[in-house]
């Protein structure tokens, strides 16, 4: 392989963008703090950003971390800045609950498509009030809290989530929902009537069905046939559900309606008051066009009022449900028969609706059909609900009672007849019908409340005649029995009957029930309607539109008898099409798109069942009248025949049938969150959206997923409940957590007293071959702060080893023993038990590190090692680090290697680099790793997208264009005060008109309103206004945080041309409303007195300027080794000139001694086709710094000095050379470290890693080699900190000498093996290749014995076998598992002795005016969040200067360093000025005071300016790096410093102003 | 059945989910009364964002206490304190990071210090030094804000008004919203 191919990042393979430039956009797909990261860096360097996140906020799991390992910083306090700036930022576009579908193309011209799914508020609209969450009656366990407390359907993620609006979590429709015709949201009244809210569960049945108390008692309720609770036990009892809440609304007085005024000319006439042409009413009239029903009954209702009896329906139900729709408006004229359509055209209307049903009965065309006893079942229906049997009435035309009764039909309507003939007193009633029992088309529980009120049924019969008697009576009915029914697909009967099998069924009375027709007889054959063979209108069935232009029909009379729900389904259609046609709109109804239905699978229900998140109960039933009572006969006993028979639920069987619901949908459509939401926000039907964006690089953040403790059933998580994990711990850990930061366990909420942590689970173990990395340390954070809230706490860690291994770790953990007495025990737990009185747990272990060390050899190892069996209260399981399905199949369709776990592969010497050029992978994505790595890469795969982006550098980002600033100096203060009611979250709790009206008597206040939502976007529109047109000098908003919203006002006020800093928020909600709630008075009291002291301090404001401070675009590198030569060329990738200063004659720092990398043979993590040679690489690496013109590189020099700050430093070289720079990187590295420890220095066979590397690397021959040495681990300063690199280093120094001689015998002592992330397979390679390892304690480190040897250093490189020396060193070391001392007599002992920091860290860190840290490493701004950053602005660090790393740690590093100083360079000007502090040089004494306490150095003396009495020498604070904390001001004992925006005047104005009554 | 029997939605959370108890914790503090005002000195990044979080989170404390904000508590001197003391303020709270965490790396510190050398300036005048007192807290403490208040509320109750305070019978009466019976007097 060609030195050219093997180490060309795989970036600069291609041409980005086919020649035409590449995208200055890139998409980053993950929105942990890795993602955000980049976003900023890449946004902050002048790209569009992208930022693509599952979740419907940003911040992933650092979010949820209570405190941050090694400084116990608070998380939330680390990242929230960083979410509001990443939430604020012009150039980054966040893109929520979106999912990554592919991507297309190549580096520099992707297309990515993506699938955004609903998050059914509309982030832009949405103000975050919360109203929604308040009103949503569905609870599901909060993920954030890691499923230990309850939330709300619609929730926001967390308080402090960006974007800050919220989202409704809805699987999809629910299956009643769709089952019903009219698209009943019946989730979500039945969630409403489980919480009580019965007139919400009202007005939601009301959005789609104008007749609950009507559908809930005689719908088919296809809901419930559709309920998934089917697969449980029962569906639920929907309708009665239903029919619940509009009895209770009957039981409540009906209050007075407003009708809904005319708004529209056109006035629409509706032929037929049933229930198809009154919904069709209720919604032409609600969208404002004038109507008017035409019923030629004397009663409205239809067939719900004149054909079901009125013991399934009282006819007060149906009057009252009427009543309510005619009360909206709706011209309802009884009595009025419309006989010609024409006529109804000439009056006026503009469209009419046919709405006349089914109302015709039928007869058989038999003999005595015509006989006047017999009856036809809607005639007969309707007279008896007319009244027409009433024997009060006296109006008896057909007497049913006391008369044999027989019905002819098998349907629901027979069954009617057939019931009402019985509570009319007959004699005894019958029915006989064609099909066989089984097949009757009557609901089977119809059928069988009609036999137990007395009806016989005769299934299977034909009629031949209806005999006649004496005048014309009716005798009975011949019948032949039927063997064989079926009506074909054409609707033909198809019948077979039994031969000789006539037989008369006597009887009095005949009742036909056997169909019905719509009465079309008012349409005549000219009226342009045309009417179908089955004698029913004919429309198109998606417009309902008959054959004649402006005549629309529906119901019964287009599709034959139907059930009512159908009724209604097709008066909301018709009147849709009605309102399409008079606005002239395509008829058409426009497209929808199906929203997806959740049926659940019976598996799933098992699941669901198994898990006990469903619990199996039967359907309350429906309390009933017994049949006993309800018959005919007993007529005398009850005095109304009629009555209900069904009862009605009670307000408990209610709520107790409602909480029955599996809320399947999750969000219950209940439209509670849309009535209460005051921005319109929210959309209910919004459907998933693919997408597609162009960018030109990708680099993916997704992060982990923990692992699923439940999958180790040994550890019963899921079963008992005080076995927690690790981030469940965490939320009961954190102060805003569910348990306010109290540490409960799950079971009873008392306070643990004894806290075990299980190490390794999901790490580590049969079904992971690596080392999450980062549980060694969390455990022991999550143990400190256990024992900082209790400090009695009792805490357990029980481990393998300990993983320190990153900067300040191992500090970290000596004090959770020493200071906290965190007690480890070095064991792996495999099971544990809960002891069921108490739900403790029980952990049996051996425990040996609690006992004394026992030093005598001759105690044999099992007389001082016990089982020990424990009980704990809880106990906290570390969980590792995984990738989720997600992820994986995001690897898959991005077609990026990964391995098999599903880890992204990338380039050995490339370490972000993907598969797939253009695409990066960054943070545990690559292998599991903490925050501050993550950080790292997250910054240095910026580095590379803007590498390969530069040419599109600012084309795509975004500025605000503002109007020229309005000069405001010499006016008085005109202060305009906005108050906010936050809709009810201010509103409701105290008085804000009052607040406003208070405000506006103000000194220095022209104008003050109050606004429902300051907000929103008309809010922030309007402000602007108010401020150009009023002549507003100062804007005061009295609403919620500043820390939010703030720069929204600022920027609002800015449009209207005033300076931002004339500007001033009263946070009345987060201080008064909502901490006040109960006390409204005191709540208005305090909001006036923070409206008062902002309104004062805004006078005391004055505009601050902020100017362009021009910028070195060049950077200084200083080290050049891999770290700095990479940095450089980041730099250089992107047109920035570079210095790169080495003092040493050439480049390549300590990789030049690095000749083979720590290379396990499953290499699935690494991509393979590139060489892995190091010394190729440094090679390659040295002739492109070499090779690129923007690289000057300074050997033998050294940096002797330098000034100035941030954009703008100028520096002396050692060869008095003067560059000037903007920033300053530093990567001086790293030494190993060749004290004194173990002998070294008195044996050549003592040698340190490095020298064994060389050996190894550069045998003179086989002979040479040994054939037995001993690695001792943490030698010298390592016994203080963590060597980091010393673990990988021996495994891979034992495995080349293995794969050279596998006989050779390697024995590793160490202390703890610190294998973290992928390096574990090293280990267990090692292991496998027989490498020995033995466990020392500091307390009793090996020694070793050296015979005066003659040996000479030269030696070791000469031909002669350096074993079976005559006089061998003795290594002793005492084996804690056998308990004895082990004596042993390697040919070389191999010191892995640490990197300290190079020679001269310290000096240059005072030239730098950068801080080092106790051990000699640079020490970084923040260590989780600015790891490559000085806390002095423009410096950056790299590679081993910061710590000891490996070459993949470096490179990454050395990427971020340059992306960081990349922000910089990359801007036109820096900004300097704004609230930062400003000396008055006059006052000053140049005390030096200020320089001493400036955390960041900045303010100096200059000589050239003239303080106090004109002395020469006084301060001077540079704005450009100030970081306006006002320390400086608050100190200066002259008061010569003052923090502009703080100044002492602007902040007392605030005090004076609370203690300065107004009284108005 | 009566309304206990029904059974409560919450039941469908998995298993893990933790006792009533501690899901709906109790919040609410005792909430005082009186009239008097704590001025409360916040830096911005961690006691103000705390504050805001018990708003968050609606935890209910006295009404006595006025937010000033600040970039740091070390920029407040001690000149500050005492014009809040000399304008009528019955206490002080001073509230910054937790130490450590200052996001200016020592401006809490510098806070404590001063707060310190103004207790004995309190003392030498002859008021008590705890009028004036320092609180740490993290911005995720939005319940170590509501608590600081209600102490430092129920501490200056039990020490009484401030000496020092301004006597104003208008103040007094307008406190509870008559403000609106009072005649319009309009000063600043």
């Amino acid at each position: 392989m060609s030195l050219q191919s093997a180490f060309v990042p795989l970036s600069e393979l291609t041409t980005p963008g086919n020649g035409r430039g590449p995208i200055g956009a890139v998409m980053v797909v993950g929105g942990g703090i890795a993602g955000m990261q980049a976003s900023l860096d890449l946004a902050e360097q002048g790209f569009k950003v992208y930022l693509v996140e599952s979740k419907s906020a940003i911040g992933g799991h650092m979010a949820q971390l209570d405190k941050t390992f090694p400084t116990n910083d608070c998380a939330m306090c680390t990242i929230s800045p960083k979410l509001v700036e990443t939430g604020r930022h012009l150039n980054i576009e966040i893109l929520t609950n979106t999912e990554v579908l592919g991507v297309e193309g190549e580096a520099g011209d992707f297309t990515a498509r993506l699938r955004r799914k609903p998050r059914y508020i509309d982030p832009l609209k949405c103000v975050g009030c919360g109203d929604c969450e308040k009103v949503c009656p569905i609870v599901l366990p909060d993920e954030f809290n890691e499923g230990l407390s309850p939330r709300r359907a619609a929730y926001r993620l967390y308080p402090q989530a960006i974007p800050a609006a919220y989202a409704i979590e809805k699987k999809g429709i629910a299956p009643c929902r769709d089952a019903c015709p009219a698209s009943q949201r019946a989730q979500g009244y039945i969630a409403l009537i489980r919480e009580g809210r019965y007139a919400d569960a009202l007005r939601v049945i009301k959005e789609d069905n104008p007749f609950p108390g009507i559908c809930g008692r005689i719908c088919n309720h296809r809901c419930e046939l559709a309920c998934n609770r089917n697969l449980v036990d029962e569906p639920l009892n929907i309708h009665a559900l239903k029919r619940f809440v509009a009895d209770w609304a009957g039981t409540t007085e009906r209050g007075p309606v407003q009708p809904i005024p005319q708004t529209r000319p056109q006035r629409v006439a509706v032929i037929g008051a049933g229930p198809c042409g009154l919904t069709a009413a209720k919604d032409l009239v609600t969208l404002g066009y004038g109507v008017t029903v035409f019923e030629s009954l004397p009663v409205a209702g239809g067939m719900l009022r004149v054909g079901v009896p009125e013991y399934r329906l009282p006819s007060a139900i149906v009057d009252r449900e009427v009543q309510d729709i005619v009360d909206l408006g709706v011209d309802l004229r009884l009595n009025t028969t419309v006989n010609n359509l024409d006529d109804v055209f000439a009056q006026g209307f503009d469209a009419v609706l046919i709405a006349v049903g089914a109302h015709e009965g039928k007869k058989l065309p038999i003999p005595g059909a015509d006989l006047p006893d017999v009856l036809v079942n809607t005639q007969f229906l309707k007279d008896v609900r007319l009244g027409k049997y009433d024997d009060t009435a006296g109006e008896r035309r057909y007497a049913i009672r006391a008369k044999r009764v027989l019905v002819l039909g098998g349907g629901n309507v027979a069954i009617d007849c057939a019931r009402t003939a019985v509570r009319l007193g007959a004699a005894s009633v019958a029915m006989a019908c064609l099909e066989s029992r089984e097949k009757m088309p009557a609901h089977l529980w119809e059928i069988e409340e009609a036999e137990a009120e007395g009806v016989t049924i005769y299934p299977a019969r034909s009629f031949k005649r209806i005999l006649e008697g004496e005048g014309r009576q009716v005798t009975g009915v011949e019948s032949v029995n039927v063997t064989f029914m079926e009506f074909d697909a054409e609707g033909k009967l198809a019948l077979e009957t039994e031969p000789d099998s006539e037989h008369v069924l006597p009887c009095d009375v005949v009742i036909f029930s056997i169909g019905q027709r719509a009465g079309l007889a008012f349409i005549p054959a000219d009226a342009g309607v045309g009417v179908t063979r089955q004698a029913t209108i004919a429309v198109n069935p998606n417009t309902f539109a008959a054959t004649r232009p402006g005549v629309f029909a529906a119901g019964d009379a287009t599709t034959g008898t139907a059930f009512v729900i159908e009724a209604v389904a097709a008066g909301h259609k018709v009147a849709g099409s009605i309102h399409r046609y008079l606005s002239g709109e395509a008829l058409e109804p426009k497209f929808a798109p199906d929203l997806p239905v959740v049926k659940m699978t019976r598996v799933e229900v098992e699941e669901k069942l198994r898990r006990n998140e469903i619990r199996a109960a039967p359907r309350v039933p429906m309390p009933m009248i017994p049949a006993a009572e309800r018959a005919g006969a007993n007529l005398s006993v009850r005095p109304n025949p009629f009555a209900e028979i069904e009862q009605g639920y009670t307000e408990a069987q209610a709520r107790a049938e409602a909480s029955r619901c599996l809320a399947c949908g999750l969000c219950s459509e209940c439209l509670s969150c849309v009535y209460v939401c005051g921005v319109q926000a929210i959309n209910h039907d919004e459907v998933e959206r693919v997408e597609d964006i162009k960018v030109g690089a990708v680099i993916l953040a997704p992060g982990y997923q923990a692992y699923n403790a439940k999958l180790s059933q040994e550890f019963g998580f899921g079963r008992y409940p005080n076995v927690v994990t690790a981030l469940q711990f965490e939320r009961l850990l954190s102060a805003s957590g569910p348990t306010a930061g109290h540490v409960k366990r799950p079971s009873d909420g008392a306070r643990p007293k004894k806290i075990a942590f299980l190490q390794c689970i999901g790490s580590r173990d049969q079904t992971h071959d690596y080392c999450s990395a980062v549980c060694c340390m969390y455990a022991a954070k999550e143990a400190i702060m256990a024992k900082e809230h209790e400090p009695d706490t009792d805490v357990h860690i029980f481990m393998m080893d300990m993983r320190a291994f990153s900067k300040g770790y191992e500090d970290y953990y000596r004090r959770a023993q020493e200071k906290y007495g965190v007690r480890y025990h070095r064991c792996r737990i495999s099971a544990l038990k809960e002891d069921p009185q108490t739900r403790d747990l029980i952990l049996r272990y051996v425990g040996r590190d609690q006992l004394p060390v026992i030093r005598d050899r001759s105690l044999a190892a099992a007389d001082h090692c016990s089982l020990i069996t424990d009980h704990f209260d809880l106990v906290v399981l570390s969980v590792g680090m995984e990738m989720s399905p997600a992820v994986k199949q995001l690897g898959r369709d991005l077609g990026i290697e990964l391995d098999p776990y599903g880890f992204c592969a990338t380039a050995q010497f490339d370490p972000l680099q993907t598969s797939r050029p253009g695409i990066y992978a960054v943070g545990p994505f690559r292998e599991p790793k903490d925050i501050p790595e993550t950080v790292v890469e997250a910054s240095g795969a910026a580095a590379q997208a803007a590498g390969l982006l530069a040419p599109a550098r600012g084309l795509l980002a975004r500025e605000r264009a503002y109007p020229p600033e309005r000069d405001v100096s010499g006016e008085e203060p005109r202060v305009g005060v906005f108050v906010c009611h936050c809709g009810s979250n201010i509103g409701g709790f105290l008085d804000v008109p009052a607040v406003a009206e208070y405000a506006q008597r103000l000194p220095g206040v022209v104008h003050a309103e109050h606004m429902l939502y300051t907000c929103s976007q008309d809010s922030i529109a309007k402000i602007t206004d108010r401020a150009k047109a009023l002549g507003l000098n100062r804007v005061v908003v009295a609403s919620c945080t500043p820390r939010t919203h703030e720069p929204l006002f600022q920027d609002s006020i800015r449009a209207a041309g005033l300076n931002p800093y004339l500007f001033e928020m009263a946070n009345i909600r987060n201080q008064c409303s909502w901490v006040h709630s109960r006390d409204r008075d005191a709540a208005t009291a305090k909001a006036k007195d923070l409206v008062r002291m902002s309104a004062a301090r805004v006078a005391a404001l004055e505009p601050l300027r902020t100017m362009p401070v021009s910028i070195e675009r060049a950077a200084l590198v200083i080290g050049g080794g891999a770290a700095g030569m990479t940095a450089a060329l980041a730099l250089a990738d992107q047109g920035f000139p570079v210095h790169l200063v080495e003092r040493e004659a050439e480049l390549g720092g300590n990789l030049r001694n690095v000749f083979y990398l720590p290379q396990n043979s499953d290499q699935s993590s690494v991509i393979s086709h590139q060489s892995s040679d190091p010394q190729v690489f440094l090679s390659h690496l040295i002739a492109r710094v070499r090779a690129n013109p923007l690289v000057t590189v300074h050997l033998n020099t050294e940096l002797a000095d330098t000034t100035g700050f941030l954009g703008n430093f100028t520096s002396r070289l050692s060869d008095g050379s003067e560059i000037r720079h903007g920033v300053t990187i530093v990567a001086t590295g790293g030494k190993e470290y060749r004290g004194e420890a173990y002998g070294y220095g008195t044996d050549p066979r003592i040698v340190t890693q490095q020298q064994f590397e060389s050996l190894l690397a550069h045998p003179a021959s086989n002979l040479q080699l040994p054939t037995s040495i001993v690695m001792i681990q943490c030698v010298g300063p390592a016994e203080k900190y963590c060597g980091r690199i010393c673990c990988a280093t021996a495994f891979k120094n034992a495995l080349r000498l293995k794969a050279l001689n596998p006989k050779a015998e390697v024995t590793v002592l160490y202390r703890d093996i610190r294998a973290y992330g992928f390096k574990e397979r090293l280990y267990t390679e090692a292991r496998r290749a027989g490498v020995r390892f033995i466990r020392y304690d500091f307390d009793r480190k090996p020694t070793v014995e050296i015979p005066n040897s003659k040996l000479q250093a030269s030696n070791l490189h000469a031909e002669r076998p350096i074993s079976n020396h005559p006089l061998p060193i003795t290594v002793r070391v005492w084996e804690p598992v056998l308990g004895i001392e082990v004596e042993l007599r390697p040919d070389l002992l191999v010191l892995s002795t640490p990197l300290v920091p190079a020679d001269g860290a310290r000096e240059l860190g005072s030239k730098l005016k950068v801080p080092v840290d106790a051990d000699g490493w640079f020490l970084e701004a923040h260590v989780k969040l600015r790891p490559v950053d000085f806390a002095s602005e423009g410096l950056f660090l790299a590679g081993a200067a910061h710590y000891p790393k490996l070459l993949d740690e470096s490179l990454v590093q050395a990427k971020a360093a340059a992306s960081r100083a990349a922000t910089i360079l990359a801007r036109p000007t820096l900004t300097a000025g704004g609230a930062v502090a400003i000396v008055e040089q006059s006052k000053c004494t140049g005390c030096l005071t200020c320089v001493r306490i400036c955390p960041y150095a900045v303010p100096k003396i200059k000589a050239d300016l003239a303080g106090v009495g004109h002395i020469a020498g006084a301060a001077y604070i540079e704005p450009a790096i100030c970081q306006g904390c006002g320390l400086c001001a608050a100190e200066c004992p002259a008061k010569a410093i003052q923090l502009m925006h703080y100044r002492d005047a602007q902040v007392a104005a605030k005090v004076q102003a609370l203690f300065e009554e107004i009284l108005a | 059945m009566t309304r206990q029997e029904i059974p409560n939605p919450k039941d469908q959370i998995p298993s893990s989910a933790i006792p009533e108890a501690a899901v709906a914790p109790s919040w609410d503090l005792e909430v005082g009364s009186g009239d008097f005002h704590i001025v409360a000195f916040c830096c911005h990044y961690c006691a103000y964002a705390a504050a805001d979080l018990a708003g968050s989170l609606r935890l209910q404390y006295p009404p006595s206490v006025r937010v000033v904000k600040l970039p740091c508590t070390g920029k407040l001197d001690v000149l500050m304190i005492l014009d809040a003391f000399e304008h009528g303020a019955d206490g002080v709270m001073v509230a910054g990071c937790m130490e450590g965490d200052c996001h200016y790396q020592i401006g809490n510190l510098n806070a404590r210090r001063r707060v310190h050398h103004v207790q004995t300036l309190l003392k030498e005048i002859g008021l008590e030094p705890d009028r004036v007192r320092m609180f740490n807290m993290s911005s995720a403490m939005g319940q170590k804000w509501a608590e600081a208040v209600a102490e430092m509320d129920a501490h200056v109750q039990a020490l009484g008004p401030s000496p020092l305070r301004k006597p104003s019978p208008q103040r007094r009466n307008a406190r509870r919203g008559d403000r609106d019976a009072a005649p319009a007097v309009a000063r600043i």
